[in-house]
């Protein structure tokens, strides 16, 4: 004769019952706020997740994607800053030259900002592989005209190692590859403001965002 | 405290290393039992001495508080060069005593007493000291004695062919052992030595025998206290030598190397050794110097720089290694030289003991710490490559910041500007044909006329009009500059009233 049914309360309590939305709600990485509400609802756990791949596809510079990630930047610089040995952010191969004055402004703190330019695209990625892995970076932002799945595999490797919120910005071209990024998200500069588009999110639920640009 | 540099000093651990077998061996109770006298104390007296006191007269028999090595390297000429000689040879002396003091032109000086617990028997230490020299092929006279005088003047005499080595221990056996010596091993000047032998006195035993008023007033004050000293009646500080202050040192390959990883193993323990001789130190380098020696082609030469000062093998291991895998060896490699920048002393805010105790939530254990990691990122993508950036308060954009290969957390000085700062700058303005939408501005910067680069311009936040044409080499230059959905940050000069684009919101 089979147990009593149990009511949904019990089936629930049971240890064998694996629940979806604990998945997806309940990161055990921390999270950096994306300084966007309606963003950050989109997005497991309320903010940009660390110790993970997150790929940016962008089909022209300036369309505030550095602007997208800056308050979460000031944000992990300030938060693990416990000891001397603060975290750094890195920089690796940026379109232009950082703008030091502005990053100030932004709250940024440029004693531990590290640009680094280095002279094709495999020291770059091996630059950032060092740095994700090092755990003394809070955040790594690369940018990269292409690269192969294979490398990209090593970046997320790296970055869930040294646990650091590490950033891949690479043309709208490479939308249709594959990519082990854990959120990848398109930006494209609409008719009037930049779109902003979650192509892949793990634990959540890929389509537009309603986002205001910088 | 002037005789600060002569304190015989417990031989330091360092000393460990690089000592011969003998070192290895425990100390023999013996020995042990006559150096159980505190060191202090003995100092203390020595010291009263030589502060003026009255000479104190040793007791026949009695155990010497100090004793002295004296070698005598007769291959040695004077000038410079030997100068730089003993120097290096001190070096290879520090092994055995702390203490260890150059007497020119030729001779060095060791107190071993206070090495005895560590090294056992005297005959073992002396023994083991003229290894040392027998190693280096140098032909060396020594001579251990009570008194530095008394060790250097018995060393001069010391024929070439002597059997067995001299030791003497014993304060009381040492006027008599003195006396046979001629008084040209005393090195004194000719006039004092001439004046000595034309009244006959041609050993140190019969100038003993002369009265010391005598001496006193014939040959000087100076005279009769080399000879307090030789005699242990008075204490003569000397100065220990201290190392010159930098690393250098080279390895011959037996053959030759080719291969840059073999390369790599190769130098461990050229590094292994830099890296004690800095531990000895309490001092770190900021710099080294690598240089590849060919059979053929001209020296290559390796810099290898370290984002912090440092003496952890660790890390100069692999700020090497990094260069080493970008290295196009021109050549096999027959010798390799290592030099060390200057010295630093090794502060306590670089010593980083407990970085890895605030990141040991950590899955690995050992992690980076950040000059580690841009030691790395420099090795290997060159020193310009990794840098970073401060503002500086300059009202004109392109001068308002600076690159910075020096990192160290700034106080930031954040100037307020009326309007928004892209945060991409480009390296210099690019010309604009127009079919600009301004959105914000303008803001008017007018400034730097007293160095030659004045500017005088009106700033503007700007988006790209849609159907705007775009002059070709804009195109090229800058995918941002034309298209129409990119934030630009431009200015119209005021003179020639043309555009620019200067930097990118992004």
């Amino acid at each position: 004769m089979p147990r009593d049914a149990a009511t949904l309360a019990d089936i629930l309590a049971d240890a064998r019952v694996w629940k979806l939305t604990d998945a997806s709600a309940a990161p055990a990485r921390p999270v950096w706020s994306t300084g966007c509400s309606s963003l950050d609802a989109r997005l497991p756990g309320g903010g940009w997740p660390t110790a993970s791949l997150i790929e940016v596809l962008l089909d022209q510079t300036g369309v505030g994607e550095v602007q997208l990630f800056l308050p979460a930047l000031v944000a992990c610089q300030r938060g693990r800053g416990v000891s001397d040995e603060g975290p750094w952010l890195i920089w690796i191969a940026p379109p232009y030259e950082p703008y030091a004055p502005a990053l100030a402004q932004q709250g940024i703190e440029l004693g531990r900002l590290l640009v680094v330019r280095p002279a094709g695209a495999t020291e770059a990625l091996w630059a950032a592989e060092q740095a994700l892995g090092s755990g003394v970076c809070a955040a790594v932002l690369l940018w990269l005209k292409g690269t192969d799945d294979r490398w990209l595999r090593r970046l997320k490797l790296a970055a869930e190692s040294g646990g650091a919120l590490a950033v891949l910005f690479r043309p709208e071209r490479h939308r249709f590859e594959s990519s082990p990024a854990s959120l990848r998200l398109l930006m494209t500069h609409g008719e009037h403001e930049p779109r902003l588009d979650l192509l892949k999110v793990q634990g959540g639920r890929p389509g537009p965002v309603d986002w205001h640009g910088p | 405290m002037p005789a600060a540099g002569a304190v015989p000093a417990a031989p330091e651990a360092s000393g460990i290393s690089g000592m011969p077998a003998a070192g290895a061996v425990p100390a023999a109770p013996e020995a042990s039992a006559r150096s159980d006298m505190p060191m202090a104390v003995a100092v203390d007296a020595q010291l009263k001495t030589a502060a003026g006191a009255a000479p104190t007269s040793q007791t026949a028999g009695a155990r010497a508080r100090h004793l002295w090595y004296a070698v005598v390297f007769p291959g040695l000429a004077d000038g410079a060069e030997s100068t730089t000689a003993l120097r290096r040879l001190c070096l290879y002396a520090q092994q055995f005593t702390s203490l260890v003091s150059i007497e020119p032109p030729n001779a060095l000086l060791l107190e071993i007493k206070g090495s005895l617990k560590l090294f056992g028997a005297l005959e073992r230490l002396h023994a083991g000291i003229d290894d040392c020299w027998r190693h280096l092929g140098l032909p060396a006279r020594s001579v251990t004695a009570p008194t530095t005088l008394a060790a250097l003047w018995l060393a001069r005499d010391l024929r070439p062919h002597d059997g067995t080595p001299l030791c003497l221990e014993d304060l009381g056996a040492l006027s008599g052992r003195l006396a046979r010596v001629p008084i040209a091993c005393t090195a004194w000047d000719d006039a004092r030595l001439q004046t000595l032998r034309a009244m006959g006195v041609t050993r140190i035993g019969e100038l003993l025998r002369l009265p010391r008023a005598g001496v006193a007033r014939r040959f000087g004050k100076a005279t009769l206290q080399d000879l307090d000293i030789a005699l242990a009646r008075q204490f003569a500080p000397r100065r220990a030598f201290v190392p010159r202050e930098r690393f250098r040192a080279r390895c011959d390959f037996e053959r030759e190397i080719e291969n840059a990883a073999y390369l790599e193993k190769a130098l461990e323990p050229l590094i292994a050794r830099c890296a004690q001789f800095l531990r000895q130190r309490q001092a770190g380098v900021q710099a080294l110097r690598l240089t590849l020696r060919h059979r053929e082609a001209p020296a290559t030469s390796v810099h290898l720089g370290l984002a912090s000062i440092t003496s952890d093998p660790r890390r100069l291991t692999d700020v090497m290694a990094q260069k080493l895998t970008r290295l196009e060896l021109a050549g096999p490699v027959l010798r390799v030289e290592l030099l060390s920048g200057p010295l630093q002393p090794l502060s306590a805010a670089s010593i980083d003991a407990f970085a890895g105790l605030t990141r040991a939530c950590g899955a690995r254990g050992s992690r980076d710490t950040a000059p580690q990691l841009l030691e790395r990122l420099r090795a290997r993508l060159g020193e310009e490559a990794v840098y970073g950036v401060v503002p500086i308060a300059d009202h004109r954009p392109e001068a308002a910041w600076r690159r910075v290969h020096e990192l160290r957390p700034m106080p930031a000085s954040i100037a307020q500007h009326a309007m928004p700062r892209p945060v991409w700058l480009l390296d210099a303005p690019l010309p604009l044909a127009g079919g600009l939408i301004l959105q914000e501005g303008p803001e008017r910067i007018e400034s730097g006329w007293w160095d030659g680069k004045g500017v005088a311009r009106d700033y503007y936040v700007a988006r790209r009009a849609p159907d705007a044409p775009v002059a070709p080499s804009i195109r090229r230059q800058s995918r941002a500059a034309n298209s129409h959905g990119a934030k630009l940050w431009v200015f119209q000069e005021r003179q020639s009233k043309r555009w620019y684009l200067h930097g990118v919101f992004a």
